[in-house]
């Protein structure tokens, strides 16, 4: 099991020690000093000014601004106010979330112990996912161990505020990650994305106004707290600050994490920290942010990895999962890969999605067959187009973006099943 | 009040309404303003799952789903654009991907909303080369309800009645994304007394009724609008009628009565129009104490006879009647007249009792009790202890069987009397002990207004006629005056000037007479509730 990240920064400096985990070990590298410097010395709102003045983007894959999230969860005490820690990591590809959790879960409860002071909220529910049996193991005996020492529960750190962190275990769908489909797993319904408005931070959790955070957002709280705002923006590019813990797979040498500033070129990831392909092997194409992220080319692997930069190439940072294919892979084959994990894990709500995700698979599989003509394509794009920005939630648009992606960069594979009526790749394994 | 923009309308909405809502409000959705949508309806909470509502707001980038956009003033929707009409292409067309298509067999065809909404904004051709989706064809889910797994647009219109409407949540969705489906819960059947208002929200072919499903197909059919007679709620309905039948009665939209639903008892009440047991013949008591077959005017006369032989032998205050909360408010009228003409008070009205809910149903299980009341009608319970001590031997009853335990229960307590006349709709005991007896019309047969539990002044429309001879109570009243001789009996009975003239005399139905009612109904004026 890997424990540490093959490049480290300040999120994962320290996972090499096992006792960093605990309560003791955490402490000793100076964790909790920045909830209690928040709780004790700042308000609630100067923590949301230093955490909006960082300039951190969720780590979830939307990117959304941490501080202004924050900013919007309603003053005043007429209703219990929730945080939920969205721990169901799911996007095929990533896997960060769950070495922060199982290295250093003191750092996730203290990034939530303090984004609960500056939203004033009483209670976290971390939402984990289903088969993260160890990451949650680790997150329950953290939890043991900051009630024990006062960190959580009535007055926290001999202050008045008081916090509750309670954690969940998913049942394992990947639509529990979209922030409204965790928050009604939470209520023990099926994960069904709501509708919006109203947004969480009016009617979330039980229906009382809900900020969710992914894991690694919560972690980079207690630095940005410690070390301030300056500080952080010197990581990371300028619209873009911080570190974040790439995870890299696919067709490298050396498959793993690495914690890099956003901003790192995809090609230094894959050929310098990943140490490229095998011998002989050329990159055919490289998927920058997990599953749902628009694939790129092997010609344009010169990107910095930001949001602001990939937006350019029609594609986003996402989770940060990078997925490396080399010139062996089929595109067509990956698009069936891809559409069928969408068509499966689609809640079925919205109409397009449904019905859409569906189709494209049906699609992709009789092209991957041999049987595709060359309109195939453009009925692909077509229903990906009505598949995109038209639902509930941004499911749908992570279904049709992976599509658009590969047919935006590889036709000449969908042209090449088409016109040899077969599939013209070595195949790995049968449909 | 927020003033929003639709399609260069300017209209006055309510705060705090959804622009669907909003439109619904004003009568102008799919009424000038067409936003077609599926999964939204007026009286359920909103999903906006369909995606079909889709509209185009200035300021906005995305498209919107007009059901949960809420109202802002100044907003300005456009619904017509060509981004509004291709996302509905696109909604349309994906519905259609593992859409059976077996319109040729689906009872739903000629009032789909997937037929219409697929003419209407969708593309005329199917690009999908694919499989579609098998399923269950005939999933019995309840006592009422047959559902067609395949047909299903997953709009779970159904899911939410169940939970939201009855409470009883029988219906859920299963499994997720394409093989979503909806199904009753482990150990449940979809039983409840409203389960077939699933079968009218469902816009396609998915859920229909056992009773009406394959009787004819939809477009044979008139809606005729109408009462449901079942109970004294007055839910409005349409009554579906071919050949000179009806085959079922869909409910008809009144937010003051029944919003859009109807109870399971009163949806099946349709079957009492065409039912075996109807009356189809007068008949008279002849001398040897049988009752024989009558012309209608022989009936008639045989009634006045007896009548006119009894005033003169004892004088009119042995005469009563027992009105019947069926009959119509025009009915009541002119046996009101009647029994002035005749010169006697007394006088009740019955109505049969049965079970209430907190929705729709009420007890008193006939349409027309509280107008019974508001013409001047008292329970007939009083009557009844007075034709048991002996003061009455003349009987008039409209409607309602007596002997009912209710009321007199034993048939000897009338067949000591000289003359019981009868005026019903269908076969009861009553032949028992009555001398003349004289079909009458339902009230899908008639013309008239009722008044509901609430003192809503409901009018019903002719919606066929019947096959045998058979008037409606107030005419047949009206000829036993004219050949009683009274005056003012003379001219043929016409609803719509007897409804003209109880709107006049009273002052409770004041404005409330049949052509001024309009066909969602008026309240009485407050004092007479």
């Amino acid at each position: 099991m890997l424990k540490v990240p093959y490049v480290t920064n300040y999120l994962s400096e320290h996972f090499a020690e096992d006792a960093y985990a605990t309560l003791e070990g955490y402490e000793r590298r100076g964790g909790y000093e920045a909830a209690r410097k928040a709780i004790t010395k700042l308000t609630p709102d100067q923590v949301v000014d230093v955490v909006k003045a960082s300039g951190l983007q969720g780590r979830g894959g939307a990117g959304f601004p941490t501080g202004l999230k924050w900013s919007f969860m309603p003053k005043g005490a007429d209703k219990p106010r929730y945080l939920a820690c969205n721990a169901d990591e799911s996007e095929p590809g990533s896997f960060k979330d769950r070495i922060l959790m199982e290295r250093a879960p003191h750092k996730l409860l203290e990034g939530i112990l303090i984004a609960a002071w500056a939203t004033q909220s009483q209670t976290t529910f971390i939402y984990c996912r289903g088969e993260y049996a160890f990451p949650g193991a680790q997150i329950a005996r953290a939890i043991e161990e900051a009630y024990a020492k006062g960190y959580l529960g009535k007055r926290v750190m001999g202050s008045k505020f008081s916090h509750d962190v309670v954690l969940m275990m998913g049942a394992g769908a990947y639509i529990a990650g979209e922030e409204t489909g965790l928050l009604e797993s939470l209520e023990g319904k099926m994960a069904k994305p709501r509708k919006k408005p109203p947004f969480p931070a009016e009617y979330g959790a039980f229906g009382m106004p809900t900020t969710v955070n992914n894991v690694e957002t919560f972690c980079h709280v207690p630095h940005i707290i410690g070390s301030g705002a300056e500080w952080f923006k010197g990581f990371g590019t300028e619209k873009s600050p911080g570190t974040t813990i790439f995870g890299v797979s696919g067709h490298v040498v050396r498959p793993g994490l690495y914690e890099l500033p956003l901003g790192t070129r995809l090609d230094e990831i894959v050929f310098e920290h990943a140490g490229g392909l095998s011998a002989g092997r050329k990159v055919k194409g490289v998927i920058p942010g997990g599953m749902s992220m628009p694939i790129l080319p092997a010609g344009q692997l010169d990107v910095p990895m930001a949001n602001e930069f990939l937006r350019e190439r029609k594609s986003m940072l996402g989770t940060g999962g990078i997925i490396v294919m080399d010139d062996t892979t089929c595109m067509v084959r990956v698009g069936w890969i891809v559409t069928y994990f969408f068509r499966d894990e689609s809640c079925g709500q919205c109409t397009q999605c449904r019905e859409g995700t569906g189709w494209m698979h049906k699609i992709f599989e009789r092209i991957e067959r041999g049987a595709g003509s060359r309109d195939d394509l453009e009925i692909l794009l077509d229903v990906a187009a009505k598949m995109d920005g038209q639902t509930i939630c941004a499911f749908a648009d992570a279904a049709a973006w992976p599509v658009q992606g590969l047919l935006r960069h590889f036709r000449e594979d969908f042209e090449a099943h088409v016109a040899h009526g077969k599939c013209p790749f070595p195949q790995s394994f049968e449909l | 009040m927020p003033r929003i923009t639709v399609d260069g309308r300017e209209l006055e909405v309510s705060e705090g309404r959804t622009i669907l809502q909003a439109l619904d409000d004003l009568g102008l959705l799919m009424n000038g303003i067409e936003i077609p949508h599926y999964c939204w309806h007026p009286k359920l909470s909103i999903d906006g799952s369909c995606r079909l509502c889709q509209v185009e707001i200035e300021g906005i980038p995305k498209l919107q789903i007009a059901c949960n956009t809420p109202v802002k003033d100044g907003m300005v929707v456009r619904t017509k654009t060509e981004r509004v009409k291709r996302a509905r292409e696109g909604v349309m067309e994906l519905l259609l991907v593992n859409h059976p298509l077996d319109c040729p067999i689906c009872d739903q065809a000629g009032e789909c909303k997937l037929q219409d909404y697929a003419y209407e904004y969708g593309v005329p051709h199917s690009r999908s080369k694919e499989p579609r989706r098998a399923a269950k064809k005939r999933v019995d889910l309840g006592p009422g309800v047959v559902f067609d797994q395949e047909r299903c647009i997953l709009c779970r219109r159904c899911t939410r009645f169940c939970r939201e409407v009855p409470g009883t949540g029988e219906l859920g969705v299963f499994q997720r994304g394409d093989r979503s489906v909806i199904e009753t819960f482990p150990g449940t059947a979809l039983d409840n007394p409203y389960s077939m208002n699933v079968t009218d929200i469902c816009p396609v072919g998915a859920l229909t009724t056992k009773d009406f499903r394959f009787k004819i197909r939809v477009w044979f059919l008139d809606d005729v609008h109408g009462v449901c007679t079942g109970c004294s709620n007055g839910c409005n309905v349409y009554l579906s009628v071919a050949n000179n039948r009806v085959y079922r009665y869909l409910p008809r939209r009144n937010d003051s009565v029944n919003q859009t639903w109807i109870c399971d008892a009163g949806r099946m009440s349709y079957k009492e129009i065409g039912s075996e047991s109807r009356l189809k013949h007068a008949y008279v008591r002849s001398a040897s104490g049988s009752l024989e077959v009558s012309t209608y005017a022989d009936a008639i006369s045989a009634a006045s006879a007896r009548l006119r032989r009894l005033i003169e032998r004892q004088g009119p205050g042995v005469i009563a009647a027992v009105a019947s909360a069926h009959a119509t408010n025009e009915d009541l009228y002119t046996l009101r007249r009647l029994l002035e003409a005749l010169g006697t008070e007394a006088a009740g009205f019955a109505v049969p009792l049965g079970d209430h809910d907190a929705l729709l149903v009420k007890a008193e299980k006939a349409a027309n009790a509280a107008g019974a009341r508001a013409l001047g009608f008292v329970d007939a319970n009083g009557l009844v202890d007075r034709i048991r001590g002996g003061g009455i031997d003349g009987l008039i009853v409209m409607g309602h069987d007596l002997l009912d335990p209710a009321y007199v229960g034993e048939p000897a307590v009338l067949s000591h009397l000289d003359t019981v006349i009868v005026l019903d709709t269908h076969r009861s005991e009553m032949e028992r002990v009555a001398h003349v007896v004289l079909p009458v019309r339902h009230a899908a047969e008639k013309s008239g207004t009722l008044t509901n539990h609430d003192g809503r002044v409901q009018r019903v429309h002719p919606a066929l006629e019947p096959a045998w001879e058979a008037y409606a109570d107030g005419e047949v009243l009206a000829r036993l005056g004219a050949s009683l001789g009274f005056e003012g009996f003379e001219r043929k009975w016409d609803v719509r000037a007897v409804s003209r003239e109880l709107a006049a005399e009273l002052p409770a139905f004041a404005g409330k007479d049949l052509g001024s009612v309009g066909e969602l109904g008026k309240p009485l004026a407050d004092a007479s509730r």
